[in-house]
Parts: C-alpha cells; structure tokens; sequence
C-alpha cells in the first residue's frame, strides 16, 4: 500500500497525515476547532448571559435571541469538534466562516451606530480589548477558517 | 465522509440542536424565555439622583474617557487599574452613602462588573448600576 494513500481519521479529507499538507491542515484545523469548542463551551455553560450579549446588538428580539443563545454556542462546539476529528469538515469550516461573517457584520453595524458593545466571546480573556483588536482577531479567525475551508475542498477534489 | 457542503452543513446543523435542546429542557422555565430579566441592582437616572448628596458616582470607563468627561464628582474605578483605584475610592466611602457606578450606555458590561466586584470584594452594600450610563446622563444634559 502507497503511504500516500494511507487515510488519516484525522485528514480524512484526503492527503495523508505524513505529508506536509495534511500535517498543515491538521494543525489549521486543529487549532480553529479549538477556539471555537473554547468560546462555545464559555457561551454554553451561562447562555442567558450570552442571551444579553446577543441583546446588546439590539438586533433581534429576546425571545429569539434567548433561543438562538441555547443553540449557537453547541453550533460552534460541534462544529469545531467536527474540524479537530476531520468528520464533515468542509460542512463545519462553511458554517463556521458564514457565522463568523454574520457576527463581524453585526459588529460592525453595531459599532458605526454608536453602540458600546461587550460581545463576551471569549469571556474575560478579550473583554478589554479595544474593538480594533477584537476586529484584528475575528479578521484572522475568518483568514484562517476560508484556509481551512479551501484546504479541505481542495484536497477532497485531489481524492476523488 | 464525503458529501456536498450543504448536505455535511445540514447535518451539523441537525446534531448540534440535541445538545441544545436538551440543555433548554434542563433550564425549563428558570430560563427567561419572553423577556430579558431586569436586573434588581439597576436603578434610573431620576432615581439617583433623588439620593441627591448621599450619591457616590463611580466612573467604571476606561481612563481616556473619564479624563475626557464625567459625571461631576464622579470617581474613577475601572477593572483595567482596579487594585490601585480600589483605595482612594474606599477612602471617599461613607456607610450612609448610594453607590452608582456607570458606563458608557445601556449595553456596556463594565459597570455591572464593577458593581458586583464591590459587593463581593470589598463587602460594599448599596451598590447600584445607573441604567443607560453615560449615554443616559449625556441625553439628559440637553
């Protein structure tokens, strides 16, 4: 059997683990899966608080954003677990980037009408930051994500 | 697994809605479902400032801002100095006094901190956050 064709459960995406692009995908994916079972785990384990930093957007109701404060953080969790185990990663780096698209958006929006945002997606960790630095972060988690996304795409056409 | 995005997206989408449900079902109706809970340490403007001289005005912004602006009489004491702010606003503490802390607007998180830090730190009683903040005193000044 050709080394090359070793699947890794890890990259099963294609590409095995001894090569250089699955070990990059690997630590890619690794990493972005862990910051988001990181801040879904900080955001599961209080979600009315998450609840009134999704208010603090003054975007949606509380009633759905109550409901939407019990469902986003396990969305991220299983989402980021699905990158660090290789199972549905494409899947997994396509809802990740699109909600971190929204929430950049939102943000943004957020802060051009005047308001004081404390998103608390990373609990005290960031909470400090100035909103450049929160703007800096989020920009190189989405850089990282669409890597990871046309990665895994990319290798799973090579597969075929 | 192989499948298009959309199919692996759906699936994902479809697995995380067991743990949340499950966890919304544990919370039941201890989770304010309908309406955002008003928190009780909360007071109004006109409120505060019915306490007239018995008020103690915390400023819970960072530096730039309260150097740029303040409340009058307001003192400093945010989380980012908080060890060396916490003494000299002690030092102006008096027992018969309302403590209210603000910050910048109705959606800044900071003084509610603040206020629970003086409570449970510094065994402060009579701690209250100003609802609306600064915002709140800036509109109120026009």
């Amino acid at each position: 059997m050709n080394a090359r064709h070793v699947q890794s459960p890890i990259t099963n995406a294609g590409g095995g683990a001894g090569t250089s692009g699955g070990s990059w995908r690997f630590i890619l994916a690794f990493l972005v899966g862990a910051v988001f079972i990181y801040a879904g785990a900080l955001k599961a384990w209080d979600p009315v608080k998450f609840a009134s930093d999704i208010q603090n957007f003054h975007l949606l109701s509380w009633p759905l954003g109550m409901r939407l404060a019990f469902y986003l953080p396990w969305l991220e969790i299983v989402c980021g677990l699905a990158l660090i185990v290789g199972w549905l990663r494409t899947g997994a780096a396509g809802i990740l980037t699109a909600l971190l698209v929204v929430f950049i958006a939102a943000t943004i929006a957020a802060r051009m009408r005047g308001i004081d945002l404390d998103c608390g997606c990373f609990g005290k960790a960031t909470k400090d930051l100035p909103f450049a630095w929160h703007l800096a972060i989020d920009f190189a988690l989405l850089a990282a994500l669409l890597g990871a996304w046309f990665s895994f795409h990319s290798a799973a056409r090579r597969s075929r | 697994m192989k499948g298009g995005l959309w199919g692996q997206a759906l699936l994902l989408i479809a697995l995380a809605l067991l743990p949340a449900i499950g966890q919304a079902v544990y919370y039941g109706e201890r989770a304010p479902w309908q309406a955002q809970p008003v928190t009780s340490d909360e007071v109004d403007l006109a409120q505060a400032q019915a306490w007239d001289d018995s008020v103690m005005w915390l400023d819970a912004r960072p530096d730039a801002q309260f150097q740029q602006e303040h409340i009058p009489g307001a003192i400093l004491l945010n989380e980012d100095r908080w060890n060396e702010l916490l003494g000299p606003m002690l030092a102006a503490w008096a027992p018969d006094k309302h403590v209210v802390v603000y910050c910048s607007s109705l959606s800044c998180g900071a003084s509610h901190d603040v206020a629970r830090r003086l409570r449970d730190e510094a065994r402060l009683s009579n701690v209250y956050v100003l609802r609306g903040g600064w915002e709140t005193w800036q509109a109120a000044k026009k």
